[in-house]
């Protein structure tokens, strides 16, 4: 991989940083007193997850009844935040261990954060299934653990039980993933450290040394995670997207699903990457390393699976009108005239439409812009989701059983909570450990920093950073 | 409520307790019960599960020991089915009837360890005698009801308190003594025995009269057959011999009359079991507002409520010929009706022409016609004359009189709640105060019961001895089926405490009555014990046949029929199918029971005309959508009411069901809905049940518990486009909600072509039925190209359970879905919870109107689950919750469930409920029990209630679903009885509870594998479908076609 530095590489780190610099800049938001900013955040969050610890515990102690899901629609907000959380977990993985394995230097800039919220995203998203059984406490039920009841197994046929594996390991694999990443940062800051504080890094490097048989085995663990990884990015969601698809119910049961499922949840994760890194690079000051460059090609991946998506939905009423059968059409009919035809129409607008703005370069590279349609395409995939569940349950085969949702005080408050639980878990990771990975950002120096590459490179000979960076990429 | 939980639970023994001979007897009770129970704190002496068995054990035995020291074997009970001790976990029934407020039905009451806790249909009764409706289903709920008096009480400043009946009876007594005049104000009753005990009572004070009231007036067509007749009373219809009926806003399957007996022989006309020879009776129904009757009737002819009368009179003139007015009729009715005159002619002795009207000459042209057409003696008896309904408005209004004279010292009420269910209520409630002494037989505190000066509690029918003479050719029997639960005493029991009669004890008191009729009336009997021992074991008995009475044609005074108004807008007032006029509104059950014309619950709702607006929606009167709530306002005054649209309503009218608005009517029935009895309409002292001074406003807000099961009515109405002139499916056009400026209306065939349930003219019959089929081949073909070979050969060996379910038989009236409530412990969930869609009904009835918008027709089908051999919720299931036995039952097993609803979500029959609270107090959570939502405590967690639970079936918890076992409790039982027997279970041996409910024979259970069962031979009639054939769940229930006898002409 020692390829020479080319004068048409992107920049990607930019402000002329030398590695003591980087070393600087990342690790001290860790050492130093949150700025206020962090602070009304953290407030914020840890009051909402206050919320959905009170709006779970009150779902529990009183029942599912407190929810407005009914006789006919049983599943609404909650299997929704389930999926929504699931998709934005996706962009993690797609960054660690896809882009990993295409050498794309960009990712390094955002991988550690994108893998963080992945790992929080999927705590989200773990918490409802759990939640949205009536005998939560009977939860274990679920595992195929040895027992003496036959022994009773769960039933391996159903989707529900392939969701607790998929979760499961993709969790597993992912924190591994996210971890192993983390351990030369955490030595790094072990270094700068003192008392407590470095015992407690120390323990949590497992003692690194920055030996070269350290780095080689770290280098071959990451590739093994993301060769894990990466099938484990389409099957996550495929296999959610069985949840629907294996049903009997026309509008879940297509075919179309996985890819569509996968994409979408891409696109998601991929917006609420640039959500979080435009706050976090600004309130850290991390311009230099998260740079409009990986904005730009975060903001085409949006654009590419915004449109996969967009094909989705047309190709899932094509289908429905060509397969010839009545509740089929009828139930794309109804989703998109029917009485949730607001929910569609603010899915396609957000999710299919307003991508499209991306295919200008200069709008690609609009910070605001691109805050501004992150957080809109986030709200479309929630949409997408609920369209999915709530207006296909319901009104379904029986015209008599038709019915009508909207949430309970509970289920909002369970929503919301659920983002004060992550942005809590989001902000406290940002306190303790590097959002941007040093030791990779330190890798693609040579071949990516400003003074080496673009226009502003200053144009002499260093052999020695390409010497270092056929060390750092192997 | 607290103290009689702790105290009272097993009040039975209580009341042995204070019976002074039988501690004389043991003097064992108090510290027996001590010993028994597991609550050792003597203040808090509350029953629980445990001390059940124990308390019941310990009853059977003090039962046992009272009745061998002294008491006489009127205890030992004599058994329909097994002649033998109570053997716990077995079910023991005995044959009793059912008499409430004018209704009747020979009926078995399950009993389980001393507790009734079911009530079926008496097979032994004479055809459609043995039929229950909801009401009788429900009645079994109502003995466990928290609002029964305890004991007998007394009036002191207006507050009733406990006495004892030794106070009572003093002071009824002396009261009685210095009386001068002495009124009885009763609810018809048929009882010989209460008649005789009467007869005593006013032996003894010469001055008492008896008045008799129905809850719904039948004194219109009582009077008519007395002029008629010269007999007042009502004869039999035979509507099983009838091939046009013809009624005149009778809702004769509903509420009118005899409505089980009637539905159980109209089914038999309308039954198709042979293509080639398909034909069904006609049933034409003159109404405004959908009645069961109008929604089950071929065709609806639309009159306002006003022009009935000259409804009648047009048809009178066409068939009698003369003399009646028609003034105001319109123009499509007068054709409509011309065209029906010629059908009754060809039909000539086999028709029937019925009215719901309450005024005598109207009743008389209707027997006129009936008597022209030659009906008297073919479809309509009147030697065997019904005989519960007796009450006479007259009378009523006189007795008013005198009390506001003060002429009435005594007032004796016995059923009847004149305060709240007569339109003169406030008047005799006021005229009360003039009454000296008022003394009130009830069963709980009602609206005239608490204005009175004591309160005789009387014991529930089910805890009582009685008879009835239903008919004059009819005698039944009551007998306890439990001790009684609280400090009550008969009736017949106070008039001869009253009466100083020798003889108070009323088992001997009724024994002798029948000794001296029904016993000399017979041959077969040698002795009167072994009489008495056969009686009691059959229940009901068909004494000697009555003689007719002959049509006399007395004069019809035609100006009292119904002068047409002219208002823009008039009201009908209806009795409710559930509540009647109000006399069940203390029944949860039936309160939770949808209505099964507009499927609402807990409240009465406005209906209004509705019509498709030509382009995407179904425009209500003033613009009102379901829910909204609307101003109403009769006679002046005001009322808030929330608004149904009603498919069939006529334009010009609206209705409103009777029954609600009851202001101490214990818990489930107080403050729920409106009250309109005090606005029927009077004509010449007969109340009508209709006004012309009505206005309705348009929407003035949104009910906020609008509990409606049902929101969408229609199954492809068809209506007229604006734009096209082209009548379009108007039902899918007004599914758009937003059509994006695209002008789309609706997508056609998205509803007429689901495969859920298929109906047809009775004149395309065949068309349809070779239709039918096709769709089923190719269905069936699509399906066995699946790649996955099933379990076909494990379901084809065996048992394999399944159902029939005949469409055209199905009357809507829900006596099925009350019955599976009550045998499978179904919560009852309460008005906001059903406004939630939380209902848990595990039989539903859905109602669908076809046809034309203006004028549908309508479709009943029972819905339950499907018990599919290939079931979607199952593979779902992550823990294996649900699963499929060996004999083809779509099993629940609660304990596995985690309650992740998938299997709902999955079930394309939506079927499946889920237990979102803890409707039951099944659950380990205790503190979820109490104040729940503001609703003092559960329906249905109260001790006393509880006591009504089926204890062979689990009662879930808060969290998991429950849905239709086909009864399996019913299975286990029939398997078990075949198996002592040593023989083939045959279908006979299982019954589902809404199959033997049903008082048409809609339903048909049993097993599809036994080739000589009446199961299989159902399986093999035309018409039969199965409900979404083509997605392969297999589901293994069939049911016929919908086929109506619309005469389309009669539309034109």
């Amino acid at each position: 991989m020692s390829a020479p530095v080319s004068p048409m590489r992107h920049v990607l780190v930019t402000g002329h940083k030398t590695y003591h610099q980087i070393t600087e800049d990342l690790i001290s938001p860790t050492e130093k007193t949150p700025p206020l900013a962090w602070v009304i955040g953290f407030i914020i969050s840890a009051t909402l997850l206050g919320v959905f610890v009170f709006t779970v515990g009150w779902t529990i102690y009183m029942g599912t009844g407190t929810w407005n899901l009914n006789r006919t629609i049983g599943w609404g907000w909650d299997i929704t935040n389930f999926v929504w959380w699931v998709g934005i977990g996706h962009a993690g993985t797609l960054i660690s261990a896809i882009l990993l394995i295409f050498r794309q230097k960009w990712r390094t800039g955002v991988n550690r954060a994108a893998e963080a919220m992945t790992i929080f995203a999927v705590i989200c998203a773990g918490q409802f299934p759990l939640i949205h059984m009536g005998r939560i406490w009977m939860a274990f039920f679920i595992f195929p653990y040895v027992n003496t009841r036959g022994p009773l197994w769960p039933n391996f046929n159903s989707p529900l039980l392939w969701d607790v594996f998929a979760i499961s390991t993709y969790f597993t694999v992912s924190l591994l993933f996210w971890y192993t990443g983390l351990v030369p940062d955490f030595a790094t800051v072990r270094d700068r450290a003192k008392g407590l504080r470095k015992k407690i890094y120390n323990f949590l490097s497992f003692g690194w040394t920055g030996s070269a048989k350290h780095w080689q085995r770290w280098e071959s663990l990451s590739l093994i995670l993301a060769g894990l990884s990466t099938p484990l990015v389409l099957s996550v969601h495929t296999i959610v997207s069985f949840d629907f698809a294996t049903s009997i119910i026309p509008g879940w049961h297509t075919t179309i699903f996985p890819p569509y499922f996968v994409a979408g949840a891409i696109f998601s994760g991929f917006a609420m990457v640039q959500t979080l890194m435009l706050v976090t690079r600004k309130l850290l000051k991390l311009e230099d390393y998260i740079t409009i460059e990986h904005i730009e090609s975060m903001n085409k991946v949006i654009l590419l699976t915004g449109t996969i998506v967009g094909v989705a939905y047309i190709t899932e009423l094509f289908i429905a009108w060509y397969s010839g059968y009545v509740y089929e059409q009828y139930a794309f009919f109804n989703r998109v005239f029917g009485p949730y035809w607001w929910s569609y129409f603010g899915m396609m607008f957000c999710n299919v439409l307003s991508p499209q703005l991306y295919w200008k370069k200069s709008w690609r590279r609009n910070l605001k812009l691109t805050f501004f349609l992150s957080i809109v395409i986030n709200i479309g995939m929630w949409f997408e989701r609920f369209v999915i569940i709530a207006t296909t349950l319901a009104r379904d085969y029986i015209p008599s059983s038709w019915s009508y949702y909207s949430p309970s005080w509970v289920e909002i408050g369970i929503f919301i909570g659920s983002i004060g639980l992550f942005f809590t878990c989001y902000l406290i990771f940002s306190r303790v450990a590097p959002v941007v990975a040093v030791a990779e950002i330190k890798s693609i120096l040579k071949t990516s920093g400003d003074q080496y590459v673009g226009k502003n490179a200053i144009h002499h000979h260093d052999h020695g950073g390409k010497h270092e960076e056929v060390e750092a990429s192997h | 409520m607290d103290k009689m939980q702790n105290n009272n639970i097993w009040v039975g023994i209580k009341d042995l307790e204070q019976d002074p001979s039988f501690i004389e007897e043991s003097g064992l009770e108090t510290s027996l019960i001590e010993q028994i129970a597991d609550s050792k704190n003597e203040e808090v002496f509350a029953s629980n599960r445990r001390d059940f068995l124990k308390f019941l054990g310990f009853g059977l035995g003090a039962a046992t020991i009272a009745a061998g020291c002294d008491i006489p074997v009127k205890r030992a009970l004599p058994y329909v089915i097994k002649p033998d001790t109570i053997v716990p976990g077995i079910a023991n029934y005995y044959a009793s009837s059912y008499i409430d407020g004018g209704e009747f039905a020979s009926i078995l009451v399950k009993t389980r360890d001393g507790r009734p806790i079911k009530i079926e249909g008496n097979d032994l009764a004479p055809s459609g005698w043995g039929t229950t409706s909801a009401r009788v289903q429900a009645s079994v709920i109502s003995l466990y009801d928290t609002n029964r008096l305890t004991g007998p009480q007394k009036s002191e400043a207006g507050n009733l308190s406990l006495t004892t009946w030794k106070d009572l009876d003093t002071k009824v007594k002396s009261a009685l003594a210095t009386a001068s005049g002495i009124r009885i104000l009763q609810i018809s009753n048929t009882s010989p025995t209460a008649k005789k005990a009467q007869a005593e009572f006013i032996a003894k004070y010469p001055s008492a009269k008896v008045v008799n009231v129905d809850h719904s007036n039948y004194s219109g067509i009582l009077d008519a057959n007395l002029a008629d007749f010269g007999s007042r009373m009502i004869p039999s219809y035979h509507f099983d011999k009838a091939e046009v009926i013809v009624s005149f806003d009778a809702d004769f399957l509903g509420t009118w009359v005899m409505p089980t007996k009637f539905a159980s022989d109209y089914a038999q006309m309308r039954k198709i079991t042979d293509l080639s020879k398909a034909k069904m009776s006609r049933h034409i129904q003159v109404e405004a507002g959908m009645s069961l009757s109008g929604s089950n009737a071929d065709n609806r002819i639309l009159v306002k409520p006003s022009e009935q009368g000259v409804a009648v009179g047009h048809l009178y003139n066409l068939i009698v010929g003369g003399g009646a007015p028609v003034t105001g009729l319109n123009d499509k009715a007068k054709a409509s009706l011309a065209k029906v005159a010629s059908q009754l002619k060809n039909a000539s002795g086999k028709s029937i022409v019925v009215s719901g009207s309450n005024i005598p000459a109207e009743q008389q042209m209707v027997n006129a016609i009936n008597n022209t057409l030659g009906n008297y003696g073919t479809t309509i008896d009147t030697s065997n004359a019904i005989l519960t309904k007796q009450g006479s408005e007259k009378d009523f209004d006189a007795l008013l009189n005198e009390m506001k004279s003060g002429a009435v010292d005594v007032l004796i009420i016995d059923g009847a709640n004149p305060v709240y269910s007569h339109a003169k209520g406030l008047q005799f409630a006021e005229a009360l105060k003039k009454v000296k002494t008022k003394v009130a037989f009830g069963l709980s505190k009602d609206e005239t019961n608490i204005l009175c000066d004591f309160i005789a509690t009387k014991p529930h029918f089910l805890e009582s001895w009685g008879d009835a003479q239903p008919t004059s050719t009819t005698l039944s029997l009551v007998q306890p089926t439990i001790a009684p639960l609280f400090n009550s005493r008969q009736v017949e029991s106070s008039y001869l405490t009253w009466s100083e009669s020798p003889s108070t004890d009323i088992f001997e008191y009724i024994k002798a009555t029948w000794a001296e009729t029904a016993f000399k009336a017979q041959t077969d009997f040698a002795t009167v014990d072994a009489f008495w021992d056969n009686a009691l074991q059959l229940g009901v008995m068909s004494t000697i046949g009555g003689a007719a009475a002959s049509f006399g044609g007395g004069t019809i005074d035609f100006s009292a029929v119904t002068k047409v108004s002219n208002a823009p807008l008039e009201i009908s007032f209806k009795e409710s199918i559930s509540l009647g006029n109000g006399q069940y509104a203390t029944n949860p059950w039936l309160q939770e029971m949808p209505n099964p014309i507009d499927r609402t619950s807990w409240g009465n709702y406005l209906a209004v005309p509705v019509n498709f607006d030509g382009d995407s929606s179904m425009v209500g009167l003033n613009g009102l959508k379901d829910g909204d709530l609307a101003k109403l306002t009769i006679n002046g005054k005001e009322f808030t009411v929330p608004v149904i649209q009603q498919f069939g309503q006529m334009p010009g009218t609206v209705s409103i069901n009777l029954g609600y608005g009851r202001t101490e009517a214990g818990a489930c029935g107080t403050g729920l809905g409106i009250s309109l009895i005090p606005f029927l309409t009077d004509n010449n002292g007969y109340a009508q049940n209709f006004s012309s001074k009505v206005q309705v406003s348009n929407k003035i807000g949104k009910e906020e518990e609008f509990s409606c099961v049902q929101y969408h009515h229609t199954y492809g109405v068809k209506g007229k486009d604006n734009d096209t002139g082209q009548m379009i499916n108007a039902d899918e056009a007004a599914t758009v909600f937003f059509d994006y400026f695209t002008g789309i209306k609706g997508f056609q065939g998205s509803l007429t072509d689901r495969s859920v349930m298929y109906t047809s003219n009775l004149a395309d019959i065949k068309a349809n039925a070779a239709e039918l089929d096709k769709k089923r081949k190719h269905a069936q073909y699509l399906n066995s190209k699946q790649i996955y070979g099933g379990h076909d050969d494990l379901y084809n060996n065996g048992h394999h359970w399944g159902m029939h379910i005949d469409l055209n038989a199905c009357i809507g009236c829900g006596a099925c879905t009350v019955a599976c409530m009550s045998e499978n412990n179904v919560p009852i969930v309460g008005k906001k919870e059903v406004s939630r869609h939380h209902e848990m009904t595990w039989l539903r009835i859905d109602r669908y109107y076809y046809g034309d918008v203006e004028n549908p027709n309508t479709v009943y089908q029972p819905m339950m689950c499907q018990h599919c051999d290939n079931a979607p919720c199952e593979n779902v299931c992550p823990v294996n919750a649900t699963n499929h036995s060996s004999e083809g039952l779509n099993q629940m097993t609660y304990n596995r469930c985690i309650g992740t609803r998938y299997c709902a979500n999955n079930c394309p029959y939506k079927v499946r409920r889920f237990n979102w609270f803890d409707y039951t107090t099944a659950d380990s959570f205790p503190a979820n029990q109490y104040k729940k939502f503001g609703e003092e405590l559960t329906f249905g967690a109260e001790n006393l209630t509880r006591m009504v639970l089926n204890p062979d079936v689990t009662v879930r918890s808060k969290g998991v679903i429950e849905k239709c076992s086909f009864c399996v409790q019913r299975i286990q039982e029939g398997k078990l009885t075949a198996k002592k027997e040593q023989r083939v279970l045959r279908d006979s041996d299982v019954k589902t509870a809404c199959q033997t409910s049903c008082p048409t024979g809609a339903i048909t259970f049993g097993d599809s594998n036994n080739k000589e069962g009446a199961l299989h031979a159902k399986l093999e009639l035309p018409l039969n479908f199965i409900s979404l054939e083509e997605i392969n769940v297999r589901s293994s229930v069939n049911y016929t076609m919908k086929v109506n006898n619309r005469d389309k002409s009669l539309d034109a």
